[in-house]
């Protein structure tokens, strides 16, 4: 990373430079109207392939959504016309007796995934960030487990916290339970163990960010801080973490979003079981659409979905242009 | 001729676009162009491929079609059969969409559940070749599945649930018998559970599989979906939270499938397990004797006879041909015995069905018994079409919910009431 200082230095350097171009005696001829509207043009035909891909694959499915949750769509009636229902499909959604219930469970995800997710990725980051033996198998661990397909992680741990899993095993056997506990089956655990997988998954992408973000602290700084008498929390508190504060910001609001329409977690491991106790807005729009072929109701909530997921895009995306014009 | 230079990039991406069209039309140019099967057979020489979507993926099913496919492409020279495995909850959105898209299998094998959704979609068409068939009589009513009094698909095989007992584990208890009602379930139940093991094994994941393993229970309680009420529900729900209680029924069934539950059956864990016809090749791996006996339900309670429906896709390039698999394979009498001996499919041909391998298998046999004295068809008749499968997965989650313990058995009856009496109104 280039300290402030420098970065000044660059842009000033920069500026003089197209002084220096500007004064000198071979200036650019100046643009005319038709010249300025050939450079739009071709800015313009640069732009459109991206644009025509964005609309295709982005604007247009989501035009799509939105219409379908409008309409009555079913298994049935998809390749048909699609009657208009107004705002029934989404009236059915608010009137559902497990709409609530499946909000504060979102909710409660979300917040279980973010918390955990970012400060266990940022203590990974400091554990791998000293570069030694250690944290280089630790590193490789967790790019590992990054890398693991989320269908074959939700089994993994599915067998974990199962009856005769592991996690039961060891509890068990150290006599902190005599009775088997049903992580994933009983109704107050269900959720918890589903978010706590979820978090342990992104822990190393949120690492693998934090540590890059880490790798520009300079050393000397540190060195001269721990002469100074700074103890490694204080290290960690002053230096590392105000240091790794903008990438934090991004990674907050992707960590969100990656919490909130978390998917294949709860389709693996319980299926938003027992009953609807680990179910989430995203599973409930799956369900919706493909176990019960209601396209429609599925579009409404997919859509109340995306326009959470938006809110924070929109929050990202503040943030990037905050951070790229410091 | 002197080209523009300006033009040279152009000229170069538009000398690839047609390369690629040419080399696109080229490869298209070998696949379909017409019928060439009116006859059954692949003409002059030209191979055909029939391709059959199916969500089959134990081993003795996947052995089974393959044994299929081997005997019709020998009867069919230049034809071979081609098996895709689309996941049983993808099948019907994924025909629903490729007929959309006016594409599609030449065979489609699904789940009873999604008849109404693919006929009206379009992915299917009325079965009415079947009648031309020479050996259409054999096959009984209840075996095909009409939308609005049209055909539009018949079962080769039905597939039913038991109750499994583990014998060495009911002699070891002193049980000497399996239970013929309720009473005699629960109290060999009790038994089990005081010599350390489970009592029973079944489903309590949320969805359609749970309605199906539901089924029995709630109609031996007095429910009917002609005349869907509370109390009956709140009865069965009562019953399954004791058995949880009492520890017959674990909590962990609300994540099983019907896979899981027979696994630990046959690892000797469980004195009984309610499943299916399809596990008997599993159940050869147990290290235990082991039967098959009629779930102690009452008179008023019936089991599904569910199994997978066949019919030829609509948009199949290939229909005669197709329809020539389906009356050699799944609805031959060779066909449906070896799909018994495979995967213990019940065959629903009446020749197929007397044939001496069910009647001297001790457990085949209790499974046509099954058929005839609880067996009720599938989809029940009296759930409207359109809404089978909103009725199937409400009920399996509420099935789901209660061995959770989500709610009391009042209370979750008379939620589900709410959401069920809609859904029933023709």
């Amino acid at each position: 990373m280039v300290s402030p200082i420098t970065k000044a230095t660059s842009r000033q350097d920069r500026s003089d430079q197209v002084s220096q171009r500007s004064s000198s005696g071979v200036s650019a001829p100046p643009k005319t109207a038709r010249g300025r509207r050939r450079g739009a043009g071709a800015r313009l035909a640069f732009a459109l392939p991206a644009a025509a891909l964005l609309l295709a694959l982005a604007v247009w499915p989501v035009v799509q959504l939105a219409r379908m949750s409008l309409h009555e769509v079913t298994g049935a009636t998809l390749n048909h016309e699609w009657d208009f229902i107004g705002f029934d499909n989404y009236t059915a959604l608010f009137d559902s007796p497990d709409f609530r219930h499946v909000v504060t469970n979102t909710l409660a995800f979300v917040v279980v995934v973010t918390v955990l997710g970012m400060v266990g990725g940022f203590l990974a980051a400091i554990s791998v960030w000293s570069g030694t033996r250690g944290g280089n198998i630790l590193l490789a661990m967790m790019v590992f487990v990054w890398a693991l397909p989320p269908v074959i992680n939700g089994s993994i741990w599915k067998f974990l916290l199962g009856d005769s899993g592991l996690v039961n095993g060891v509890l068990k056997a150290t006599g902190i339970t005599s009775q088997s506990i049903g992580f994933l089956y009983d109704s107050r655990f269900a959720l918890w163990s589903v978010a706590l997988v979820n978090a342990w998954a992104v822990i190393p992408f949120n690492a693998l960010i934090f540590r890059a973000s880490l790798i520009s602290v300079d050393e000397s700084v540190l060195e001269a801080a721990e002469v100074d008498g700074a103890g490694p929390y204080q290290r960690i508190r002053y230096i590392l973490a105000p240091h790794a504060r903008a990438a934090a910001t991004v990674l907050t609001v992707l960590t969100i979003v990656y919490a909130f329409r978390s998917f294949d977690f709860i389709y693996v491991m319980t299926a938003g079981g027992p009953g609807t106790s680990s179910t989430t807005l995203p599973y409930l729009a799956y369900v919706q659409a493909f176990a019960k072929l209601n396209y429609g109701a599925g579009a409404a909530t997919a859509l109340l979905s995306l326009g959470v997921v938006v809110v924070f895009a929109l929050v990202y995306a503040r943030d990037v242009r905050r951070n790229e014009e410091n | 001729m002197k080209h523009n230079p300006r033009w040279r990039p152009f000229m170069g991406v538009a000398a690839l676009a047609t390369a690629g069209a040419l080399a696109l039309s080229a490869c298209s140019g070998s696949g379909s162009n017409g019928d060439p099967s009116s006859s059954g057979e692949a003409p002059g020489g030209e191979d055909v491929t029939l391709t059959v979507w199916h969500y089959y993926n134990t081993d003795g099913q996947v052995a089974t079609l393959e044994k299929m496919a081997d005997a019709f492409e020998a009867a069919h020279p230049g034809v071979s059969v081609e098996y895709e495995y689309i996941p049983v909850d993808q099948m019907t959105t994924k025909a629903v969409t490729a007929a959309g898209a006016k594409t599609g299998p030449d065979v489609l094998v699904f789940g009873a559940s999604g008849t109404y959704d693919l006929s009206q979609s379009g992915a299917i068409e009325p079965m009415d070749w079947f009648d031309s068939f020479a050996d259409a009589g054999q096959f009984p009513d209840g075996a095909k599945q009409y939308v609005d009094g049209t055909l539009y698909g018949v079962q080769g095989f039905v597939n039913l649930l038991g109750l499994w007992y583990n014998q060495d584990l009911m002699t070891e208890l002193g049980i000497a018998a399996p239970p013929t009602t309720m009473d005699e379930l629960e109290a060999d139940m009790a038994k089990a559970v005081a010599a350390g093991k489970e009592g029973i094994t079944l489903t309590g994941k949320p969805g359609l599989e749970s309605q199906w393993q539901g089924f029995p229970w709630f109609t031996s309680n007095g429910f009917s979906y002609g005349d869907a009420q509370a109390a009956p529900m709140a009865k069965t729900y009562a019953q399954l939270q004791s058995w949880v209680d009492k520890g017959y029924l674990s909590k962990e069934a609300t994540t099983w499938d019907q896979t899981i539950p027979f696994q630990e059956f046959a690892a000797g864990n469980s004195l009984f397990a309610v499943n299916g016809n399809w596990q008997i090749a599993a159940a050869q791996e147990a290290s235990f004797s082991y039967g098959v006996s009629l779930l102690p339900l009452t008179s008023d309670g019936g089991i599904l006879l569910g199994g997978e429906v066949q019919n030829i896709g609509a948009f199949s390039e290939h229909k005669d041909l197709a329809e020539q698999y389906l009356e050699e394979t799944f609805f031959s009498t060779a066909g449906q015995l070896d799909l018994l001996s495979g995967f213990g499919a019940i065959p629903t041909r009446a020749d197929a069905a007397a044939d001496s391998a069910i009647s001297s298998d001790p457990i085949l046999s209790v499974f046509a018994d099954i058929v005839q004295k609880q067996g009720r068809p599938s989809p029940s008749p009296q759930v409207p079409s359109k809404n089978v499968n909103a009725v199937e997965t409400l009920m399996g989650d509420y099935w789901s919910k209660a061995i959770a313990k989500s709610g009391s058995p009042d209370q979750l009856a008379d939620e589900l009431m709410t959401q069920l009496t809609p859904l029933l109104q023709k």
